[in-house]
């Protein structure tokens, strides 16, 4: 009976999930609420907040490339998420849990990639 | 440079004693400058400890941290006549140097705890988990401590690689990566000898390097001699297999699959023409598990130099000395006092902790990344890899999001059960999984794996789960440095600020990686010990 159970999970976690379109908020929850939390309120002590900080909602040049190289024990995303994606999160995290700062087009992100040297690069198959 | 280096060198062991009495008389740093001289990199310098001589002349350190970064430098130092203490922050040494096996328990920055509950023997390594050939500096200790060793199957050419993003008939099919390896380079050796026969490449190539070229490319893709053509290979296995008597006999070889195929399914991305320098065979692990080699250390530790559930809480030094606050397994303050400490916390962790360095110490520190890390370990109930599969060891290649690698087990062959490495991920993907209830990751990991092996979900039994970004001891698998934070944060951090030394992964171009935290232990000492013995 449990064998059931759990062969019905799998086939229903095997249904393509990538099907629903992305959002801002979509792949915030993907890339980011590990960390951050849905809440933006990160986890004192290890996860910084996303709310009332100046990083969010200051100057786009500097928030495009903490995402893009990491910092402080930030992980780099410059090749995990395309200019249009990121430009999705940023605008959504600078929207959000009362933030208020303009939205970030994908051009925006673009010309701070090159800015911050930020190139994708291929995912390794193998690290450590 | 290899053959020099290597166990055929003409005369290895002269050349390795005159590195040790470089050593011997002028430290570690005059021995580096010799292999510099020589052409060797310190890389390749850093396959034994410094030598501590002249005495400790009454100097106390502390050290931060029991990982092998920590255990390096207290061992060492305790040995050379150093008083050393080692605050550690969890209940047990060894960092992230952990296997997890029954009993052990992990709590998560979201609050999710796990108890491993795998059957007795069983074991996953969470952490670190193969020890390539070359890295000379962890096998200093694994050979010291009698760490018992084991092959690491890093390479298996019956393995399976999985690639749905491909296009074709080949995409998101499990295929043994030797029939990709034969196929791909089969073919491309056909293309490239059919284009020099016809002396198209002449212009590259004088007559003679012609026809060795073309010697070569019949033996590398395994082509027909009489006309350079790829129909297949032995090696790619057979639909028959051969046997005894007639029947099966010869057996019958496998087909090529079409070229076209072969490139439109991208899973050549597998194939390289030699293996990067870290992933080479020989690769090893400690047998029972990498934490062997952390209890090794322990072993050859006096007891009570290390405090375990030791959270620091305040890293002061003044002219005169070092005083460090923490909070005890207790709940209560406590200070240790001391000459010098060795820092070894991760920077992602240790960028919380109040620390009286310069300014441009404490900026250097916020330019590193780190990397979100994940692994699953999954008991299955039978071996059905070796068994159905004749799969011993090795990895199979995917480009499932959230899956990175699926390990087989390269110990405990032919046995009942085994753990085999569910996903190994990295950023933004380990990030997505790690976001998951433990119940979820799990059943998210027999889902995917179940596209390779039919047998996977109902051979399943239990899961453990590791996110090391999500481990508040760690904050992040390793560190990951720009090129523009090597260039500027990285000098910085590597030199000590006032008498407080970092040491760990992080200060090594061999981030994430054992000998890493060993050698620069062993260099941030070497440089400690010389200031004490000018003091």
């Amino acid at each position: 009976m449990r064998k059931t159970v759990l062969t019905a999970a799998v086939l229903f976690a095997l249904a393509p999930r990538a099907m629903a379109a992305e959002t801002g908020q979509s792949l915030y929850n993907d890339n980011c609420a590990a960390c951050h939390q849905r809440t933006g309120a990160g986890i004192k002590g290890a996860f910084p907040a996303l709310t009332g900080g100046k990083l969010v909602t200051g100057p786009l040049p500097v928030l495009v490339a903490t995402v893009l190289n990491g910092r402080g024990g930030m992980p780099a995303f410059k090749s995990d998420l395309t200019d249009a994606q990121m430009a999705m999160v940023l605008t959504y995290i600078r929207a959000s849990w009362g933030n208020k700062a303009s939205a970030v087009t994908t051009a925006q992100v673009s010309q701070a990639r090159v800015k911050a040297q930020a190139v994708a690069k291929p995912k390794a198959l193998l690290a450590h | 440079m290899l053959e020099e280096m290597g166990p055929g060198s003409r005369s290895p062991l002269t050349r390795r004693r005159f590195f040790e009495q470089l050593a011997a008389v002028g430290g570690v740093s005059l021995a580096m400058a010799g292999m510099d001289a020589l052409g060797f990199g310190f890389a390749s310098a850093a396959t034994a400890p410094p030598s501590l001589s002249g005495g400790a002349k009454n100097t106390k350190v502390i050290i931060l941290g029991a990982g092998l970064a920590g255990l390096t430098a207290a061992y060492e130092l305790g040995k050379a006549g150093y008083q050393v203490q080692v605050l550690e922050a969890r209940a047990v040494a060894g960092g992230r140097v952990q296997a997890a096996r029954r009993g052990f328990v992990d709590t998560d920055l979201m609050g999710n705890r796990q108890e491993c509950d795998f059957d007795d023997g069983q074991y996953i390594n969470v952490g670190p988990w193969r020890i390539p050939y070359h890295h000379q500096s962890t096998l200093h200790y694994v050979r010291k401590f009698g760490v018992q060793l084991e092959l690491f199957n890093n390479d298996n050419d019956a393995a399976y690689v999985y690639f749905e993003k491909g296009n074709g008939p080949l995409a998101g099919k499990p295929i043994r990566k030797g029939q990709i390896a034969a196929d791909a380079r089969g073919y491309t050796a056909e293309l490239m000898a059919k284009v020099a026969s016809k002396g198209d490449l002449d212009a590259l190539l004088s007559p003679t390097d012609r026809q060795t070229f073309i010697d070569y490319l019949v033996n590398e893709g395994r082509l027909q001699r009489a006309d350079l053509s790829y129909k297949g290979a032995d090696g790619r296995g057979f639909e028959i297999l051969p046997g005894a008597g007639v029947s099966p006999g010869p057996g019958k070889e496998t087909e090529p699959f079409a070229f076209a195929d072969v490139m439109s399914s991208r899973a050549w991305i597998v194939l390289n023409s030699v293996a990067g320098w870290e992933q080479q065979r020989t690769m090893l692990e400690p047998v029972g598990g990498m934490d062997m080699i952390p209890r090794g250390f322990l072993k050859n530790i006096p007891d009570g130099v290390i405090q375990y559930n030791a959270l620091v809480d305040r890293i002061q030094q003044t002219a005169k000395g070092v005083k460090v606050s923490y909070t005890d397994g207790a709940g209560k303050k406590a200070e240790a006092s001391g000459d010098y400490i060795i820092c070894t916390i991760p920077l992602s962790v240790l960028k919380n902790i109040k620390m009286d360095v310069s300014k441009p110490f404490l900026e250097a520190m916020g330019n590193v990344a780190y990397a979100p890390v994940n692994k699953i370990g999954l008991q299955m109930k039978t071996r059905f890899w070796e068994e159905k599969h004749w799969i011993y060891g090795g990895h199979v290649y995917n480009d499932i999001p959230g899956i990175g690698t699926i390990s087989l087990p390269s110990t405990g062959w032919h046995s009942q059960k085994g753990v085999l490495l569910g996903y190994y991920s990295f950023g933004g993907e380990a990030a997505k999984i790690s976001a998951l209830p433990p119940e979820e990751r799990a059943k998210f990991a027999v889902a995917q794996g179940q596209k390779i092996f039919p047998e996977y979900a109902e051979n399943f039994e239990k899961a453990f789960s590791k996110s090391w970004h999500l481990d508040p001891h760690s904050l992040g698998g390793w560190a990951e440095w720009s090129d523009e934070s090597r260039k500027a944060a990285y000098p910085v951090l590597c030199e000590p600020d006032g008498r407080i030394y970092l040491s760990g992964e992080h200060l090594s171009y061999l981030t994430g990686w054992q000998a890493g935290a060993i050698e620069s232990a062993w260099q941030q000492m070497a440089k400690l010990h010389q200031r004490v013995q000018q003091a």
